[in-house]
């Protein structure tokens, strides 16, 4: 079964399963692979599958259609190929056509790459100009991501417990909750243990991960044993600690 | 800081050669493991040379100062920068020998590497081999894998369940060597007593689970029996793929014996 992963920068956006026939790229709405950036037009390229296999053609489009960084017109697909439109890549993945066919070369016929040898997928080189994705709105006004961003970074605002802030911003990839002169968020007295819990920021949010042997952490009142997402105004409870958790912008 | 580390490296119960590559080199503070990509032993090649750029180029900018490749990054410590020079170094040298070899044309590695600098830990990663942090009987991962599952995961395409299910675990999306120029992850971290970080190749975490990999790092003090037992249960479970794991682990301070017998009474 061939597929074409669509890919803006790094992050693979779309799965498209290629049947046989056509399927058209562009900007237009009209397309089946419709890419909404200016880079792209309106008709860009289109596959074509038949029983030998895939062939894009470029559709004369302004900035041209690239195979692994080469202009093309018309070329048949071959396994891992990246196709470029625009700031897009549209990684090719059919194992059946894996044997490349270049006359320039002498081509070693080798078995399709087995599924447990690791692929790597590279993005190629663009201007910047190309950079934005343009996002439309309802009432057909353009935002950009870009402005539309806003960093936003985790806050725990103290509620009760004796701790040595009013609130802590939690700036760092790692932030431990507990007694340990280490800890950003120092918990106090004999009993309280050197780490409760420690806090993990990662590109999808924060969670929360419990010290083992430590009963007494509470998200929402209930009690956590493995890690956890925090989530706006999530109550946090460790050792005499009663934590806020929001999101705030920087 | 005081700590112990060590690391351990096999074939795996399938594989004919081993393309992982770790370095333990407690004088630099320096720890790394490569997993290599590409045929005819070019994998190893990549992941060896990864390692031997890295660790020579950290051997001669010890003393600060340098120029550093890909610029400073004000976000990150000064450690965690000059960590990532050396690894896009390693990357262009393992582009332009691929360049100049056709044999190695295509090779790459990924990379996992922790520089430790008094009680400041950094962390740089390519591509998906890990870096766990084990603190307060609980696992945290420190990285994100740069693979096509992963990055499906975080856009909210792919559940987790269908992440470890899927055939297309082996597609990462960053590697040293496939372009000149490689983008690399960092983190910083303070180290606490008791801590303990391991760094491992993709053979080992697609064989054997976080909470398993955190009952084995936790169940001994010996860091030789801990890399050992971890990368006997990665075979025992299958070993599709070489199996590296290196750990460091701090040493609690000479109020051990007194903080522990606290640590009782408060439990009990």
């Amino acid at each position: 079964m061939a597929k074409l992963y669509l890919k803006f920068k790094e992050s693979v956006i779309r799965e498209i399963i290629l049947q046989n026939g056509i399927t058209t790229i562009g900007r237009n709405e009209t397309n089946d692979i419709h890419i909404d950036n200016l880079a792209v037009s309106g008709s860009h390229a289109r596959i074509i599958g038949e029983s030998g296999g895939f062939t894009i053609e470029d559709l004369s489009s302004t900035n041209g259609t690239y195979i692994n960084d080469r202009r093309i017109a018309r070329q048949p697909l071959v396994h891992n190929a990246v196709i470029t439109v625009g700031k897009h890549t549209l990684v090719f993945l059919d194992p059946v056509a894996a044997v490349p066919s270049d006359n320039d070369q002498t081509v070693v016929m080798r078995k399709p790459a087995s599924n447990d040898a690791t692929v790597v997928i590279t993005p190629p080189r663009h201007s910047p100009e190309m950079d934005q994705t343009i996002v439309r709105g309802a009432g057909s006004q353009t935002i950009s991501p870009v402005q539309a961003a806003v960093e936003r970074v985790g806050k725990l605002t103290v509620l009760d417990g004796s701790a040595d802030a009013a609130d802590y911003l939690l700036e760092k990839k790692i932030i431990t909750i507990g007694k340990s002169d280490t800890a950003e968020i120092r918990l106090k007295g004999f009993f309280a243990p050197k780490v409760a819990a420690v806090i993990n920021r990662t590109r999808e949010g924060y969670f929360i991960t419990p010290a083992a042997g430590e009963r007494k952490l509470l998200v929402n009142g209930r009690p956590v044993t493995a890690a956890c997402p925090l989530k706006q105004l999530d109550i946090v409870e460790a050792g005499s600690l009663k934590l806020q958790f929001s999101l705030v912008e920087v | 800081m005081n700590t112990v580390s060590s690391g351990y490296s096999d074939r795996g119960m399938v594989r004919e050669g081993n393309e992982d590559s770790f370095v333990v080199a407690p004088e630099l503070g320096l720890f790394a493991v490569a997993d290599g990509v590409g045929g005819h032993r070019a994998g190893e090649i990549a992941s060896k040379m990864a390692l031997d750029v890295l660790q020579d180029y950290l051997g001669r900018t010890s003393g600060g100062g340098e120029v550093l490749l890909g610029g400073n990054d004000p976000n990150y410590s000064d450690t965690a920068n000059r960590l990532a020079s050396g690894i896009r170094l390693a990357s262009r040298v393992i582009y332009e020998s691929a360049q100049d070899n056709p044999a190695w044309r295509n090779m790459g590695t990924t990379i996992v590497a922790a520089l430790l600098e008094e009680e400041r830990l950094s962390i740089a990663h390519v591509g998906d081999s890990r870096a766990y942090l084990i603190r307060g009987g609980g696992i945290i991962p420190l990285t994100e894998d740069h693979s096509m599952i992963a990055e499906q995961v975080r856009m909210g395409l792919l559940s987790p369940e269908a992440a470890q299910a899927s055939t297309q675990r082996n597609i990462i999306t960053r590697a040293l060597g496939f372009e000149v120029d490689a983008e690399v992850d960092l983190c910083d971290l303070l180290l606490a007593q008791e801590d303990r970080i391991l760094l491992c190749s993709d053979g080992l975490t697609n064989m054997v689970s976080d909470q398993m990999i955190c009952s084995i790092a936790l169940g001994s003090q010996n860091p030789d029996e801990i890399c050992q037992q971890l990368v006997e249960e990665a075979n025992m479970n299958g070993g599709k793929d070489n199996v590296t794991a290196v750990l460091i682990m701090v040493r609690s301070g000479s109020l051990s014996l007194l903080s522990r017998m606290l640590d009782w009474a408060r439990r009990s």
